[in-house]
């Protein structure tokens, strides 16, 4: 068993808490000088070597101080309290690094050799997290992927399965667990409150609960992947128990926030461009995902001026679900035979967004 | 390069086949499927009925006028999942499309369904939709082993890495790329909302209540000057972004043609990428609409495939379109790298 530096147990096998294991996404994380194609090797100075991540990563930060150091009214702090309440002692012991949308936000091989050196002094997991690539960014991932193969509990999380099929071809021993992107099933935060109601048909309601994971075609490919691991999101709709148990893969479970959607251009990126250059896909940014966020209130249909929240951050669009939620989620893991990790989006420096 | 069109009812077949229609795509959806779900959950990308056929017999008579053109036709699987017993509904459905009423293949979305179906139908031909999202070499090679025989690329691919795409699928897999109609600012494989009930999340994003939010310390009193004014210059060229995506707002031309996304100045392109099929987008359009749309891509595609330059391309599609300002716009563009 291993310490932190708050003495809380913290394994890259079990983890504290219930034996649900905590890992933090850092999706902004700077890690992204890739050259261009005629500089031809990492740009320099790219990796930043203090802030939050890196805390983490060196063991030094409690699960507290990386979600925000207790400041009111932040979400991150309430959902800290939350996890320490359902998973005593929980702490992190696996970090996150990449984004889950954005190519462009893949770490280079330096940053990622430069992450490994870090966990290995705080005695983290590494986890590689990638978006859906395409034919450059496969090409580039392949090479952030050699950086961190052969180290101890490292792993890929994959958000396409072009990308699944060619990581294990060429990497037969890769520890691949599949992204939530690849988990098909309806997360709009406009409706899903309604997917409970009692005057929903009893078959709408149901597949609305559940994904097409259990058949027969998707579990031959689970097996033939060889993916032991699958990442879901806080669903507002309360999934069925099947969902959750009947499955051979262990699960991870994100928070706060649920994946709703990916820009087939991203909206930030397009700040900086001028108007006839904005909005194409794989366009060149300045990386203004890292600066700013948009937040969007959406109504909610016939609730008199009630809204939900939509959180544009980088190239994706997330709904931060309420406690509610996440406190009845937190209450089904801690009995759960399969979800044994949980991972927790921390945005920017790790305090969230000035209000 | 054929032309695949989209068709919903027998009595558009003969109009689109001699308007130079290459191959038909379908949707259907049978009353028992309405039956058990209402139109809480679609069958397929549009739905619940517009768009769709509802009758099997529909659904033959449409497959038997399209073949005496010499035509084939595939329909429409492709919502993003089906739960284990919805597939389990599907898969006798297809089989009797297959057997029963003539149908050429499927086009299909989720992978665990395509397994199933290779399996119960293994003669049959399948189409990957543009919503399981092929972006990159890897995913080619997956649906090659699954025994797909066309791969649909998504909205989100520019013609680069198109040809580089139809390059690795060269002798494999037919590829297909739209060419006009139906965009959308989100990429649809990764886009977890539901138009049922509350409308498109993304047409109502742009008009809703929002801020743009710095993140972390330094920039927290950037966003009051220029970045400021930046910020919100985005926000209204987003909202013209997606009206443009939207139809223009469902609008027409000066001579009728329905606006929306386009892609005919990138023809001379797109016919040097390898692509087998374009596609014109849009099951649940008026029998006019299609017709329109068959018809100006046709002609600018005839013009490049008797030898014209790229640019007399380019100006015929610009001069079909009678919408200048909205070309120039260029948020119209599917191809907007290869437009003039």
């Amino acid at each position: 068993m291993l310490l932190t530096r708050h003495h809380q147990e913290a394994s890259l096998r079990e983890g504290a808490g219930n034996g649900v294991e905590v890992g933090l996404y850092f999706p902004l994380a700077d890690g992204h000088g890739w050259p261009s194609a005629e500089a031809g090797r990492d740009a320099p100075g790219s990796v930043a070597s203090a802030g939050p991540l890196h805390a983490v990563l060196r063991g030094e930060a409690s699960l507290e101080e990386a979600l925000g150091g207790g400041a009111s009214g932040d979400a991150h702090a309430a959902l800290a309290e939350a996890l320490l309440r359902h998973l005593p002692g929980a702490a992190p012991s696996r970090v996150y690094v990449g984004n889950e949308t954005c190519e462009r936000l893949l770490p280079t091989p330096r940053a990622i050799g430069s992450w490994v050196a870090s966990a290995r002094e705080g005695r983290l997991a590494l986890s590689l997290v990638l978006p859906p690539l395409s034919r450059d960014g496969l090409a580039k991932a392949e090479e952030a992927v050699r950086a961190l193969e052969g180290v101890a509990g490292s792993e890929v999380v994959a958000n396409d399965w072009g990308t699944v099929h060619r990581l294990r071809s060429r990497h037969p021993g890769l520890a691949i667990v599949l992204g939530r992107l690849t988990h098909k099933m309806l997360r709009d935060p406009r409706l899903a409150d309604y997917f409970d109601s009692p005057q929903a048909p009893a078959p709408a309601r149901a597949a609305l609960c559940r994904s097409g994971e259990l058949a027969p075609g998707f579990r031959a490919l689970m097996e033939r992947y060889g993916i032991g691991r699958r990442e879901v999101d806080p669903f507002l709709q309360p999934l069925e128990a099947d969902e959750w148990e009947s499955r051979s893969e262990k699960l991870s479970v994100h928070f706060p926030y649920l994946f709703v959607t990916m820009g087939r251009a991203c909206l930030l990126g397009s700040m900086h461009g001028e108007p006839a250059e904005r909005f194409v896909p794989g366009a060149p940014c300045r990386s203004e995902c890292r600066k700013y966020a948009v937040e969007f209130r959406l109504p909610v249909p016939g609730e008199n001026g009630a809204v939900k929240n939509l959180l544009n951050l980088g190239n994706a669009y997330y709904h931060a679900v309420p406690s509610s939620v996440t406190g009845k989620i937190l209450g089904r893991i801690s009995s759960s035979r399969q979800v044994d990790r949980i991972v927790v989006t921390v945005p920017a420096d790790g305090r969230g967004w000035r209000k | 390069m054929k032309l695949t069109v989209p068709v919903s009812n027998p009595e558009e077949v003969e109009m689109l086949a001699e308007n130079g229609a290459g191959e038909f795509f379908c949707g259907y959806v049978p009353p028992e499927w309405l039956d058990r779900y209402g139109g809480a959950f679609w069958l397929n990308r549009r739905g619940p009925v517009v768009g769709n056929l509802v009758q099997r017999d529909d659904v033959s008579l449409l497959t038997e006028r399209s073949h005496a053109f010499g035509i084939p036709v595939h329909v429409t699987f492709n919502a993003p999942y089906y739960t284990p017993e919805q597939q389990e509904f599907l898969l006798p459905v297809i089989g009797r499309l297959a057997r029963e009423s003539g149908i050429d293949g499927v086009i299909v979305s989720d992978v665990g369904f395509l397994v199933s179906l290779r399996r119960a139908f293994p003669g049959l031909s399948v189409h990957a939709s543009s919503v399981m999202a092929t972006l990159n070499p890897g995913m080619v090679d997956f649906l090659e082993e699954l025994g797909v025989r066309r791969v649909i690329f998504p909205r989100s691919l520019g013609v680069a890495d198109i040809a580089a795409l139809c390059d690795t699928a060269a002798d494999r897999l037919e590829t297909e790329a739209f060419v006009l109609n139906e965009g959308c600012v989100f990429e649809e494989g990764y886009c977890m909302t539901t138009h049922r009930s509350v409308g498109a999340l993304c047409v109502q994003l742009p008009g809703v209540p929002h801020r743009v939010l710095p993140l972390g310390g330094e920039d927290a009193e950037s966003l009051a000057g220029k970045e400021g004014e930046r910020a919100r210059e985005l926000m209204g060229a987003f909202k013209d972004w997606v009206w443009f995506q939207n139809g223009c707002g469902n609008s027409m031309s000066p001579d009728g043609i329905p606006n929306g996304p386009c892609g005919l100045c990138a023809l001379f392109d797109l016919a040097r990428t390898g692509v087998t099929s374009l596609k014109i987008s849009g099951r649940g359009t008026s029998s006019y609409r299609k017709l329109v749309s068959l018809q100006m891509v046709r002609a600018v595609l005839d013009l490049v495939e008797r030898g014209a330059p790229r640019e007399e391309a380019a100006r015929k599609a610009v001069a079909l379109r009678n919408t200048p300002k909205f070309c120039e716009a260029r948020y119209m563009c599917y191809y907007r790298e290869a437009s003039s």
